[in-house]
């Protein structure tokens, strides 16, 4: 007997079972769950390797340049890292856009496609650089080694297209928010919350292949036999978070820009960010931002006391100071579900008056505050360890410093994937804010959606 | 030609010509990364250039709400010379401005600031916050509408210094409001002030330089070799020919001297004036081709006009917008923080090391600056291209 006939019975149960075309629109939140939870894989691995490509140019420049073989071992595995996940990282976004956006949301697609022409196109071919300038990077690695001007050089060359492809898919994505009329090319790429958010995701990616780096590193160093892999695993660790949270620090005010554009183009979304459905969302943010902060600077306090090198004091009160910051952070404003919650049982007024606000928790000036508090502590933990880097010996880190870096790992993609619930939701239930909404998007004839050159 | 060097030695008998023309010639100057050493002349030629260009102006310029815009606007119209000496004027300026930070950022690379240096640097410093203050002035004087806003905007500033804050602006605007005072008092600081403190500080930013010799950079050193993985630092010379100003015999082995020099005529005046011929033809082109705007005369009562700040005053600008009102002394104590740090940088950073790769503690810090006026310069533009 063959295995066909085995499964035969099996497989006309499926055939009757399955659809016969694309799942039909009666199902929206399957749909969100399923392109929600793919994009969000697809922003985590993505977001490494283009973080990657642009780190690891950086990184073999700065071994160069202080001629240490660490940086280039460093750069190289970077290298290998991309080759290995890039067909991963590209079939998820095949899948995305081929099947799950052109299928259940097909309307969206087209009109996307057809209004972001330009930066789609240009996304497209900066993609086919980027894999072959990843591959040709990685592979020539050795026989250009007496060329290392010319390897740098490519390494720049694949750094710029990986940002290019970053931008051009964050001027599709900032467009979705805050859509400009008249829709000409040159408008769609300077609309209002595309700077803020180009500046915030490449800064992001940035950080968040330093926190990776420094997580993988973490588990190589606590597995490593040998005494220079030790020592190298150690060093590359710390470098990673350093690298990390000294661009994570950046964060801030790039993130506050960008919501003062929201606030000023898409007062709907800001609102139910801020003092809405999305406001406990975002108050997890704040505070996980300072936990970051945190878990970075015990781990620089632990890492310098372990060799008994000098400034691991200081930078203990500066954790403390981060603990009280992050404790300002983390008030609620209205101590109620929502803002609107709280001002229609007409307890809007402070909580010591009996009512349900708390003026502590309140954006301006406290969060504020706290994030500036944030940004210039960070600054002091990382010179101060940088100060206290010279009387590291590598190789000789303890488990706790490597748990610290993988906590910063798990905080970081804690931290990607709350942004990413947020913009995606802050949105709802558009696609295009004002434009387009979730419904109707498998219509074969739409009565629903507007006309892609309607105004917002 | 004899008769030319007769009249070379009176004068040289007279004034000792001779050996001022050596001593400002034949000096030895480190010989590799020489074209990123041009920067420092380039910023003395277009000063020179903003000089010239500056008095020009003042011969037709009435420092008066109701003539200044006017003098201006005869320019624009019927002097056509006139319209290029402005634009020199503006151009000018702005490329200055750029070039005076990249001067700033390479001397922080190379750490030129450190023994004996430090004071080259806080000369430098102070040469810097006068040509801003020179920029942000000249802003003022068309008396246009984006001048009168920029003085609005900016006279406000020095408000936020505690406890002297609202004098100090009242001494500038003159009163409580911007006003012809205001146009009058800043034309004064900035024709007769600054420069009278800027010339002989450049003199002395100079006659420092010559003193120490350039420092150039660590890649001028032996010092240079002291951080690579696997390479020996070159034996000190037994004897090392005297090249003044460099000393003749090293108190610092490794950073005292450089390796290799040249003279500085003619082979650093030829890359030195390449580079300001070259600057001064890009403002030239600059002045033809877009010359300088004049907007409208000032008018304080108008609704619909959307100032736009000077792109060099983007990043304060932006830092002002985006931190909330009660926050901004607070915030001001960045940038003002970041002035004493920048005055105070050769007396923290005191460690021999040069290399700007070995040097992380400081590199970071300054990276940090300067990427946060990048990115706030970034926002800020962001914001104006959609107004
Ligand atoms: C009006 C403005 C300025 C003028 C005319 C000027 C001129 C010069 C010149 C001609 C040199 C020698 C050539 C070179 O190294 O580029 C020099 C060197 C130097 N300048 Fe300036 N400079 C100015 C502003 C500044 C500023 C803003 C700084 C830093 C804050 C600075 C710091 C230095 C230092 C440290 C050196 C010594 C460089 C070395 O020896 O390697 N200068 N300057």
């Amino acid at each position: 007997m063959n295995a066909l006939a085995l499964i035969a019975p099996l497989l006309e149960r499926l055939a009757g079972e399955l659809p016969a075309t694309a799942p039909q629109g009666h199902n929206i939140v399957g749909a969100q769950i399923a392109i929600g939870s793919l994009f969000s894989i697809h922003i985590l691995i993505a977001g490494l390797v283009s973080g990657a490509g642009e780190l690891g140019p950086a990184i073999e420049f700065l071994g160069f340049m202080r001629q240490r073989r660490g940086y280039d071992r460093l750069a190289h595995g970077l290298g290998r890292f991309i080759t290995y996940y890039f067909s991963f990282s590209s079939t998820i976004a095949i899948l995305l856009i081929t099947v799950l956006l052109v299928g259940f949301w097909g309307h969206f697609w087209t009109t996307i496609v057809t209004i972001a022409w330009w930066p789609l196109f240009i996304e497209a071919w900066t993609f086919v650089l980027q894999v072959s300038l990843a591959y040709i990077w990685y592979y020539t690695w050795d026989p250009l080694r007496g060329f290392k001007g010319l390897h740098m050089a490519i390494g720049g060359l694949l750094a710029i297209a990986s940002f290019l492809q970053v931008y051009m898919i964050d001027v599709v994505a900032s467009y979705m928010l805050t859509p400009t009329t008249p829709q000409n090319p040159i408008r769609l790429v300077l609309n209002a919350t595309s700077y803020p958010l180009t500046v915030h995701r490449t800064v992001g990616n940035l950080a968040y292949i330093g926190f990776v780096i420094g997580a993988f590193c973490a588990i190589r160093f606590v597995r490593a036999k040998t005494v220079q892999d030790k020592a190298f695993y150690d060093w590359a660790g710390s470098f990673g978070l350093l690298w990390g949270i000294s661009m994570t620090l950046l964060q801030p005010i790039v993130g506050y820009s960008y919501a003062k554009e929201i606030q000023l183009h898409a007062y709907g979304s800001w609102y139910k960010m801020m003092l809405g459905t999305l406001s406990p969302v975002f108050l997890w943010q704040i505070t996980l931002l300072g936990l970051m902060f945190l878990t970075a600077t015990i781990y620089f306090a632990r890492r310098l006391r372990t060799n008994g090198a000098r400034g691991a004091g200081l930078l203990k009160v500066m954790a403390v100071g981060l603990v009280l910051t992050t404790l300002l952070a983390a008030q609620p404003y209205h101590l109620g579900f929502t803002y609107a919650a709280v001002a229609s049982a007409g307890l809007d007024r402070p909580f010591w008056e009996g009512g349900l606000i708390n003026p502590l928790g309140s954006m301006i000036p406290w969060k504020v505050l706290a994030l500036m508090s944030y940004t210039l502590i960070a600054i002091a933990a990382v010179v101060w360890y940088l100060r206290g880097l010279p009387g590291v010996v590598w190789g000789a880190a303890r488990r706790g410093e490597q748990r610290l870096l993988m906590l910063m790992a798990v905080l970081t993609i804690l931290m990607m994937v709350t942004m990413g619930f947020i913009r995606e939701n802050s949105r709802a239930p558009f696609l295009i804010s004002g434009e387009m909404t979730i419904q109707g998007q498998q219509n074969v004839q739409p009565t629903v959606s507007p006309s892609p050159s309607g105004g917002g | 030609m004899g008769r030319l060097d007769a009249v070379y030695d009176w004068f040289d008998e007279r004034t000792a010509v001779r050996s001022l023309v050596r001593k400002g010639l034949y000096e030895a100057v480190p010989k590799r990364g020489a074209w990123f050493y041009t920067l420092g002349s380039a910023t003395l030629v277009l000063i020179l250039l903003q000089l010239v260009t500056g008095i020009f102006l003042t011969l037709v310029y009435v420092p008066s709400v109701t003539e200044g815009w006017a003098s201006l606007n005869y320019l624009k119209q019927h002097d056509a010379f006139g319209s290029i000496v402005r634009g020199i004027h503006l151009w000018s300026a702005y490329i200055l401005l750029f070039v005076i930070g990249l001067h700033m950022v390479r001397t922080f690379f190379s750490g030129s600031y450190k023994r004996p240096r430090e004071l080259n640097w806080v000369t430098g410093v102070g040469l810097f916050l006068l040509v801003l203050v020179m920029a942000i002035t000249g802003a003022f004087l068309p008396w246009d509408q984006a001048a009168y806003w920029t003085a609005v905007v900016v006279t406000n500033v020095p408000a936020y210094t505690p406890f002297i804050g609202s004098f100090i602006r009242a001494l500038w605007r003159g009163g409580d409001f911007v006003g012809p005072i205001t146009l009058s008092r800043t034309f004064g600081i900035h024709v007769w002030l600054i420069p009278a403190i800027l010339f002989p500080l450049i003199l002395a930013h100079l006659a420092l330089l010559r003193k120490h010799g350039e420092f150039g950079s660590y890649v001028n050193y032996r010092g240079a070799y002291r951080s690579r993985e696997g390479v020996d630092v070159p034996p000190v010379p037994p004897q090392r020919p005297i090249e003044p100003p460099y000393p003749a015999v090293p108190t610092d082995e490794l950073w005292a001297a450089p390796l290799e020099t040249e003279d500085f005529f003619p082979f650093q005046t030829f890359k030195d004036g390449l580079v300001s011929v070259v600057l001064v033809i890009v403002v030239f082109l600059l002045a033809v081709a877009i010359g300088a705007p004049l907007e409208p005369i000032a008018d304080p009562s108008t609704t619909s006009y959307t100032p736009v700040p000077e792109w060099f005053f983007l990043p304060l600008d932006e830092l002002l917008l985006l931190v909330p009102q009660q926050l901004i002394p607070l915030a001001l104590i960045v940038p003002a923080g970041g002035v004493l740090l920048l005055l105070a940088l050769p007396f923290i950073d005191r460690g021999p090391e040069r290399n700007p790769f070995e040097r992380p503690a400081v590199m970071v810090p300054g990276g940090f600056a300067v990427l946060f006026v990048i990115i706030l310069t970034l926002l800020g533009s962001g914001r104006l291209f959609n107004l």
